[in-house]
């Protein structure tokens, strides 16, 4: 455990510009796998002109859409669950707040400030910090390092945490693909608050949806708090198609898992055995790292690098010709050799 | 040489069809045979008259329907591609073994858990990771013996009365076979007529493994470790398929809460995820041996004009 003092700046995945600057390799001929988005995103068809024209407005049918496709009601739209990380923080006087990591660090890098004290624990460290924090955050799975918490576990910490009037936050960015495993379910609880995101399954990152399920008077409260108007009437438009949009759900699921699983054997047959794996992306914890994105963004191929612990993380390439670059770009490194340990 | 087409043709059909969506007539015999044995298992009595009744009614459960399947299989061979079709569950294998894989690509845990728990019998809810991929691996290797080369061998030695026979006796062992007090000595006719179908077509399964793998571990794992396993014939195909492999398999398993603690199978290595795909590779390769192998052996004897 060790407290959160924040970087100069925030470092994110998909940085393509800065790379191709660096690496001196035009932005279109990279092959971008920094990031656990679903590179086939959902298809965006034309969009009419008058939603460009008119104010958004909240009756029409993006909460029911979200509804069906979520199976809860208890649901509110937002501009992406980013809205909602840097939202919360100031809905509660000053607390003390413990943070999964490794993790998304936008999480941590909020609370800290607006003004709460914030502790960076590992998943072991929950139980026994659990006395001294009001707010925990889980990201559930954890990206990068893909780790699960199943429904007991956390069942068990909300109810510690709301016996004083605690929360516990589950950001559930990565769990479309596998939906039985979600605490959606759980949400209407108060003091219980799930986020969601059309960001990585659908690949509409840049729409800006997402959505918080909690109990609706929580809900009413957040809502007032951010104002009206907050997603756009296009994306408002594209979010209620792509969740009313099954047949290619069940398609885009069994797509990632194919090309996960691909991606699965391309690493351990490279010596690069993930220590995370997901649907979206496998994580590799490795020594070499540096070495190893280095030697990949030579060859025009963008994974991202972390330094706590030393790691990459390989999104999914979406087609034959990617998966082929890439295994060829492995197949060059010096530097595999078996890892086993892990932080 | 039309039971070689009628094998490829089965073979297609499986691939074709995949797993049963609606109702597999084996699932009707099993409530059969349940019932069977509900009336007829009176678990009293000397040793040797149990074993007579159960003798008795092995023979109710399997006669009728063997007598009435060679009356069909002598009108039409069409019949024979419905037996073996339905004996066959090389798709079903597959299917259930890479739905077992994707959740563990998911790195969905409980979801791995649920689908293995469709293919075996033992307690899957605390399993880990590595228990979960070598569950998946003895189920694949034991089920390419009963499911799709026991079966194909039972069809080239009798036709489709004998792979619906095998199939028969197959179901009762499962249902029948164990070592409890209520199914010993019942069971035993059972078993032991399981055993004896299952003796050369073990064999042949297990000499596959290793002729499709060249791994020289797969025999020295079914010489030294078969003879240990609970059932030998069992025991020559996994332990020949965990050489094969390069796996560790058996070892500690719960069933219904009880510990057995089983033998070894296999070399040092840990079962990982990429294994469940590599045991549902050597179960089509060595299927592709027997397809080409019986090839072969009809092409010597249309040559020879036998």
């Amino acid at each position: 455990m060790r407290e959160y003092k924040p970087g100069k700046m925030l470092d994110h995945g998909g940085k393509l510009f800065n790379a191709s600057q660096k690496f001196s390799i035009p932005v279109n001929e990279w092959l971008d796998l920094s990031t656990g988005i679903n590179s086939e995103s959902w298809p965006i068809g034309k969009i009419p002109a008058s939603l460009f024209c008119r104010l958004p407005e909240e009756d029409d049918s993006l909460l029911p859409a979200a509804q069906s496709y979520y199976g809860v009601t208890n649901c509110l739209p937002i501009a992406g669950s980013q809205t909602a990380i840097q939202h919360l923080p100031h809905m509660r006087p000053s607390c003390n707040v413990a943070v999964i990591s490794p993790g998304y660090e936008e999480h941590a890098f909020c609370w800290h400030y607006a003004g709460h004290k914030v502790y960076l624990i590992s998943s072991e460290e929950i139980e026994s910090i659990l006395s001294n924090i009001d707010v925990l955050v889980i990201i559930n799975p954890n990206n990068p390092t893909t780790e699960r918490f199943s429904e007991n576990q956390l069942c068990h910490w909300y109810d510690q945490l709301h016996k004083k009037k605690g929360w516990l936050i589950v950001d559930e960015a990565f769990m479309d693909i596998t939906p039985d495993a979600s605490v959606l379910k759980l949400s209407s609880n108060p003091g219980f608050i799930v986020l969601r995101s059309l960001g990585k399954f659908f690949g509409l990152a840049g729409i800006r949806v997402g959505f918080i399920f909690s109990d609706p008077a929580f809900l009413t409260k957040f809502s007032k708090g951010i104002g009206p108007w907050s997603i756009s009437n296009p994306s408002r438009y594209i979010a209620i198609q792509a969740l009313q949009d099954r047949a290619w759900q069940s398609k885009a699921r069994n797509k990632l898992n194919k090309n996960a699983w691909k991606l699965f054997q391309l690493l351990n047959q490279a010596n690069l055995s993930p220590h995370g794996r997901s649907d979206y992306f496998h994580w590799v914890v490795n020594k070499n790292s540096e070495e190893i994105f280095t030697h990949l963004a030579h060859q025009g191929i963008l994974v991202r690098l972390f330094k706590e612990p030393l790691s990459l993380r390989f999104g999914l390439p979406s087609n034959k010709l990617e998966f082929e670059r890439l295994e060829n770009s492995l197949k060059h490194i010096k530097y595999l050799e078996k890892e086993t340990s892990i932080a | 040489m039309i039971s070689l087409l009628v094998l490829i043709s089965a073979l297609i059909l499986d691939r074709l069809l995949g797993e049963p969506r609606v109702y597999h007539p084996l699932i009707g015999y099993g409530n059969f045979a349940s019932f069977i044995e509900k009336i007829m298992n009176l678990c009293k009595g000397s040793r040797l008259i149990r074993r007579g009744i159960g003798v008795f009614a092995l023979l109710v459960s399997t006669l009728p329907f063997l007598v009435i399947a060679i009356y069909l299989s002598s009108l039409h061979f069409l019949f024979d591609l419905l037996m073996l079709t339905l004996a066959i569950g090389w798709q079903s294998l597959r299917e259930h073994g890479i739905d077992i894989r994707n959740a563990l690509v998911s790195n969905d845990i409980p979801l791995a858990r649920k689908n293995l728990r469709k293919v075996v019998s033992r307690d899957t809810a605390q399993l880990n990771e590595t228990e979960i991929c070598s569950a998946s691996v003895e189920s694949i290797l034991e089920n390419g013996n009963d499911a799709i080369f026991s079966a194909i061998f039972w069809f080239l030695i009798a036709g489709g009365p004998g792979v619906l026979l095998f199939r028969l006796v197959n179901t009762l062992d499962a249902m029948w076979g164990y070592k409890t007090s209520r199914y010993l000595h019942f069971g035993w006719a059972a078993a032991r007529l399981d055993d004896v179908m299952n003796y050369i077509p073990a064999r042949l399964t297990a000499l596959s493994y290793y002729l499709t793998s060249l791994n020289y571990s797969a025999l020295q794992c079914w010489s030294q470790q078969a003879k240990h396993w609970k059932s030998s014939n069992a025991g020559a195909v996994m332990a020949s398929g965990a050489g094969s492999l390069n796996v560790k398999l058996g070892g500690i398993a719960y069933y219904n809460g009880k510990a057995e603690d089983r033998p070894m199978l296999g070399t040092s290595n840990l079962a990982k995820t990429s294994d469940i795909d590599a045991a549902i590779n050597l179960i089509s390769l060595s299927l592709k041996l027997w397809v080409a192998t019986l090839i072969f052996i009809m092409g010597a004897q249309f040559y020879a004009g036998v």
